[in-house]
């Protein structure tokens, strides 16, 4: 299967789109350090929209907009260490289970299928209390329990790629499992491996800004979910307007963007979801 | 007779190998809710506890509680002494309830297996019928506004819809109740008690319908576009069949087997869900408890919950397999 | 009842997949549907049950109700009940959850209003009648196998007893044996109703249709009743179609039809294909014309005959070396001229060239008199058994190749090396500097007789004659000429006059054979059935003296 990704995303519009909002919310994300500076100063509390302070303070008195800016920040830090951590561990275990075969693979697949069958967002709930991580140890968390899903995926990919006529051929002519794994399969996994990485990125921003809504969060940063629970003890308050409504929807928009970005991926690797017929 | 008999054993065979999946799954969770508090640095008594938790107690309690853990034992004799506890159905001691952990959850269970209950069923039945219309009719102006939509639905996250609906129906609106389960003290009886339950659930149930739909109805479209291509489907049409027998009968039926198969991936999520919902309608379910638990540290509890929790998701995707091999006779024979 | 189609046009937006079909089938009629895939043969097939997803143009008459007026309500009516289809057998053809059983009573209760004992008693007697066994009714179509679901497929069909059945591929995918007992279900099945046979299996078509269509890119080219069909295709399309299939009755080696199908060209859609084409052919759509029971749709009705030998006789001192032949060769056949030594192959060889006058009849190129001028020799060339005699020792191969144009004096220097050049490449020789200074005693044989090969071609002729071409060469190279030549026919659509002792060699490279002995033609026929069945006892000896030296010697005459 020859995908060319980035043609295929952006001839659909749903792609488009999802890629423009992640664009924005990755160039909110890196502009934070020169567009909000000084989002832990403390002024006055609860204080609506102004000039001043764009979408009004917090019940600490810090600015909401400077903090959603840094809550964007974490969440794409999240996504990002989690996809590019969960999708090598998919890769390593799935594609070892698909090469090597035999019992290891079937050890493979019943762990894969053990952990999906977990609710892991109340394991890490769990893991969380008593851990109380921190940003890195959050990713790897997460990590831990986003990679089933893409081990299964990689490793029937593997399995069918290893089918394929040319590397049949390579393996004719006496290529090793290794040269073979590097040569010929990781680069036909690519395409498959982007649309994980893009699932995996969604989930995490949800996990941690859900695990944050809980409460289970580094109270030293800012997070969208953080944000949100916080709010939600003000509901009384005229406040959650411009508190809680703001979070969410950033929230919601960039879960969103990744979700069009994943289904126009999902399309195009599938021709049988394409339009024509 | 022997042919029977035969069949019978086969099937044992193929539920053993189900089942090593669950329990292999279970004892992941037994695992790490015995391992996790003893890793931590320090007193297990405290890591069990925690530190709130220890303020509160009495010397006496503390004894009381290493030994009913073995806590001086070493750790083979701590888990002989964890798994006798389990059997016997005995969670630990929760100090926020003053109760046993069992009976906590028991309390709070019956409010989230109604609301999921529920909710499975109804969003399974419209995301299933949704699917099907819309895949049946690719491309119409129905898809064409179905489609974006649930895209739209499937993106957002399950608790901040809800809070819009909150917000919006109970804040706003006044037309709905702000949390709870059912009215207090307003002693309905009969009729007016499902009412009051009702109008109660009304708003998460809709939350979490809503939530659920998408990916019943992407994957159900999906499904459907993929078996109308399929050369039974001109085998029906050739034969005469009417639309509807054709769109449901075949594509239909056909197509609600992968939606069956990924029940078992909903189901987690859907409960993970029910618990992020139950919080923001303040619904006195297992996550309102979870909730209340992570907030007073009460760890026992929590432990309790993931534990009840996963048995609830892991029984679930036993009878979903069940239930797959009925529907599909290819699985029924193959395996 | 009657089935009739006029002007049946069927269109994904521009292109044209089927481009006026006409047919008129009565009850009792088989027609099978050959072709190539892309023809159009499925489309025709769902066309008629309106299951096409192309829009339909022209007349669709079943039983005098069009109907491509009809609602798809009424449609839904007819298919299943009165019109009904069977699908190749491919692993999805049934409905993976339903039984066998379930599968026929929905077809049956889908058009009668029946006790469901009633429809189920009718399912089990129709899967009775299609020999599925009565342990396998509740079984679902993955425990079937392909034979027993194709035998299901039928019976649904036949469900509701249809004036018209429609086999798509019925039997692709099943094993010979197993296809051999679908065939004849099918036999019984198709009788007494309306059947079309949709396939590229022409054995298949044969046996079950008693006519047969040739559709290709959406026209039909040839019609006719399908033996005769089968024995002596008139289109240039059906004969290679039936070139390329592989069957027990043609001995001939496989081979193809040049170029590939393209899509959306005007005129005769064959013409990029055709190597009789001419320039009408570019330009218009041949219009289908009935002869004989026979309807061919071509501007030059059908394949013209190129050499028409009429009632030649030559005495020599009271010697009849050739008497009253008469022989007809096609555009791009060969024709084997069988006979032993002494029997006037040769002279009517030299007769052909105009070596030798005749001492009666006529002999006719592309209708005209040949008057064995310029314009003879460019369209008609010989080869001869001893090729390094047949090229003069004085010539390299250059000057050997080019030496036709000089003589006829056709073309600059330039071209004269272009067309040697391309006459040497055809003949799969190098065409290096070296090579071309090589005179023809520093040539092997079979070098030589592919110079002698180039030499004919370089003048683009049309007919070839071949004295014992490969009689002076080794097995493994007369093997590769021979290969060579059958090549050229299919890429140029050459027309060979083969002249051979052997019968085993004709039998492999010719259409037809002739046999001749003491100057006449004793036997003439498709070279399958002139070996199956010998007519003349003088054949009737020459295949069994074959047969018998190659058992002995114990390998095939001729493998490549």
């Amino acid at each position: 299967m020859h995908v060319d990704l980035w043609r295929e995303i952006r001839s659909s519009s749903a792609g488009v789109f999802g890629m423009v909002i992640v664009a924005i919310i990755a160039g909110l994300a890196v502009s934070a350090p020169i567009t909000a500076p000084s989002y832990r100063d403390i002024g006055p509390v609860f204080s609506p929209p102004s000039g001043e302070h764009l979408l009004g303070t917090d019940d600490l008195g810090q600015d909401i907009a400077a903090k959603l800016i840094h809550g964007a920040r974490t969440s794409l830090m999240i996504a990002f260490g989690v996809a590019i951590l969960s999708a090598l561990i998919s890769v390593i275990v799935g594609g070892s289970a698909a090469m090597l075969g035999g019992t290891y693979d079937r050890v493979c697949m019943r762990a894969v299928d053990a952990v999906m069958s977990l609710p892991s967002v109340v394991v890490m709930i769990l893991v969380g209390a008593y851990l109380k991580p921190d940003l890195w140890l959050l990713i790897i968390l997460i990590s831990l329990f986003s990679w089933p899903g893409g081990a299964r995926i990689v490793r029937s990919q593997t399995l069918s790629l290893r089918e394929r006529l040319h590397v049949v051929a390579a393996r004719a002519f006496g290529a090793s499992r290794g040269y073979i794994l590097v040569r010929h399969i990781l680069p036909d996994l690519g395409p498959v491996l982007v649309a994980i990485m893009i699932q995996d990125a969604r989930r995490a921003v949800l996990m941690e800004a859900g695990l944050a809504f809980l409460g289970v969060s580094d109270p030293m940063v800012v997070s969208w979910g953080r944000m949100m629970k916080q709010a939600m003890a003000f509901t009384y308050l005229d406040a959650w307007k411009w508190w809680l409504i703001p979070a969410g929807v950033l929230l919601s928009v960039t879960l969103v963007g990744f979700s069009l970005i994943a289904a126009a991926l999902e399309r195009a690797m599938d021709p049988r979801l394409q339009e024509d017929v | 007779m022997s042919s029977l008999l035969k069949r019978y054993d086969f099937i044992i065979k193929i539920d053993l190998i189900w089942l090593s999946n669950y329990v292999a799954s279970f004892l992941l969770i037994l695992i790490l809710n015995f391992v996790l508090p003893r890793m931590m640095p320090g007193d297990p008594l405290h890591a069990i506890y925690g530190e709130e938790a220890l303020i509160a107690m009495t010397p006496e309690m503390e004894a009381e509680i290493i030994k009913r853990f073995a806590l001086d034992q070493p750790w083979h004799a701590q888990l002989l002494t964890y798994i006798i506890a389990l059997l016997r159905g005995d969670l630990g001691y929760s100090y926020y309830y003053r109760t046993g952990v069992s009976d906590v959850i028991l309390c709070f269970l019956p409010w989230t297996l109604l609301l999921t209950g529920l909710a499975f069923m109804i969003s399974s039945c419209i995301g299933v019928i949704l699917g099907i219309e819309s895949g049946y009719r690719r491309g119409s102006k129905f898809d064409g506004f179905m489609l974006p939509i649930m895209m739209f639905l499937g993106g957002m996250p399950d608790f901040f819809i809800g809070i819009i609906l909150l917000l919006l129906f109970g804040v706003t609106l006044g037309l709905a109740p702000l949390g709870g389960a059912m009215s207090p003290y307003a002693g309905h009886s009969g009729i007016d008690l499902v009412m009051d339950i009702a109008h109660h659930l009304m708003l998460p149930l809709i939350t979490l319908v809503l939530v659920q739909l998408a990916p019943t109805y992407l994957l159900t479209r999906n499904a459907m576009l993929t078996t109308l291509r399929a050369r039974f489907i001109m085998t029906a049409k050739a034969t005469g069949l009417s639309e509807g027998d054709i769109r449901y009968k075949h594509a239909g039926r056909n197509s609600l087997l992968p939606v069956v198969t990924a029940i078992g991936i909903r189901v987690p999520n859907m409960i993970t869900g029910a618990l992020f919902l139950e919080i923001v309608f303040s619904y006195p379910g297992v996550g309102t408890l979870l909730n209340t638990a992570l907030s007073a540290r009460d760890y026992p509890l929590i432990q309790g919950v993931l534990l009840i929790v996963t048995v609830t998701v892991l029984t679930t995707n036993f009878l979903v397999d069940m239930t797959y091999t009925r529907l599909d006779p290819r699985v029924r024979y193959a395996r | 009842m009657m089935l009739e189609i006029s002007g049946l046009v069927a269109r994904y937006g521009e292109h044209e997949v089927l481009r006026g079909i006409d047919l008129r089938l009565e009850k009792g009629d088989s027609l099978a549907i050959i072709g190539e895939s892309g023809a159009g043969k499925t489309t025709l097939g769902l066309a008629m049950m309106r299951l096409t997803g192309a829009r339909l143009d022209g007349k669709l008459l079943f039983d005098g109700m069009n109907l491509l007026e009809f609602s798809e309500d009424e449609m839904r009516r007819l298919r299943g009940d009165r019109m009904a289809m069977v699908f190749q057998n491919v692993e999805d053809a049934l409905d993976p959850v339903y039984t066998a059983e379930e599968q026929v009573c929905e077809a049956i209760s889908a058009h009668n209003k029946w006790s469901k004992t009633r429809i189920r008693e009718r399912a089990r007697a129709l899967l009775t009648a299609v020999g599925l066994d009565e342990m396998r009714y509740r079984l679902y179509p993955h425990q079937l196998s392909g034979g027993e679901r194709q035998r299901v497929l039928i019976a649904m069909a036949l469900a509701n007893d249809p004036d018209l059945l429609i086999l798509d591929e019925p039997t692709a995918s099943l094993d010979a044996l197993t296809k051999a007992d679908i065939v004849e279900l099918l036999r019984s099945a198709t009788s007494d109703r309306i059947s079309i046979i949709i396939t590229h299996d022409i054995s298949l078509a044969s046996s079950l249709s008693k006519k047969m269509a040739v559709l290709y890119s959406g026209a039909i080219m040839e019609m006719g009743r399908t033996a005769d069909l089968i024995r002596n295709p008139k289109h240039p399309y059906t004969r290679g179609l039936l070139r390329s299939f592989p069957s027990m009755s043609t001995t001939k080696d496989l081979q193809g039809i040049p170029g590939r199908t393209i899509p959306g060209i005007g005129g005769c859609p064959f013409h990029p294909r055709c190597t009789q084409k001419m320039e009408i052919c570019e330009r218009e759509v041949p219009r289908p014309v009935e002869l004989n029971g026979r309807q061919i749709a071509c501007h030059r009705g059908g394949i013209v005959p190129l050499l028409e030998i009429r009632d030649v006789s030559k005495k020599f001192n009271g010697f009849h070396a050739v008497s009253h032949v008469t022989l007809t060769l096609y555009e791009g056949e060969t024709v084997a001229l069988v006979g032993e030594s002494g029997s006037g192959k040769t002279t009517l060889a030299k007769i052909l060239m105009g070596l030798i006058e005749p001492d009666s009849g006529e002999i006719l190129l592309e209708g005209e008199r040949a008057r064995w001028d310029a314009g003879f020799y460019r369209r008609v060339q010989m080869i001869f058994q001893n090729p390094k005699e047949s090229i003069s020792h004085r010539l390299n191969v250059l000057q050997a190749v080019r030496e036709p144009l000089d003589v006829q004096k056709m073309g600059s220097e330039e071209e004269r090396i272009t067309s040697a050049m391309w006459a040497l490449e055809s003949a799969e020789l190098p065409t290096d500097p070296e090579f071309l200074r090589r005179y023809p005693h520093q040539l092997s044989g079979g070098e030589a007789q592919r110079v002698a090969i180039a030499r004919a071609l370089v003048m683009h002729p049309k007919l070839l004659i071949a004295d014992e071409p490969t009689s002076a060469l080794d097995p493994s190279v007369q093997a590769k000429i021979l290969r060579l030549l059958m090549d050229l026919q299919e890429r140029m659509g050459l027309s060979i006059l083969f002249i051979t002792h052997d019968i085993a060699l004709a039998r492999k490279v010719s259409d037809r054979i002739a046999v001749m002995l003491r100057g006449s033609i004793v036997e003439e026929g498709p070279s399958g059935e002139v070996l199956r069945e010998p007519a003349h006892w003088y054949t009737a000896s020459l295949v069994e003296c074959a047969s018998i030296c190659t058992r002995t010697v114990g390998v095939p005459a001729m493998e490549q």
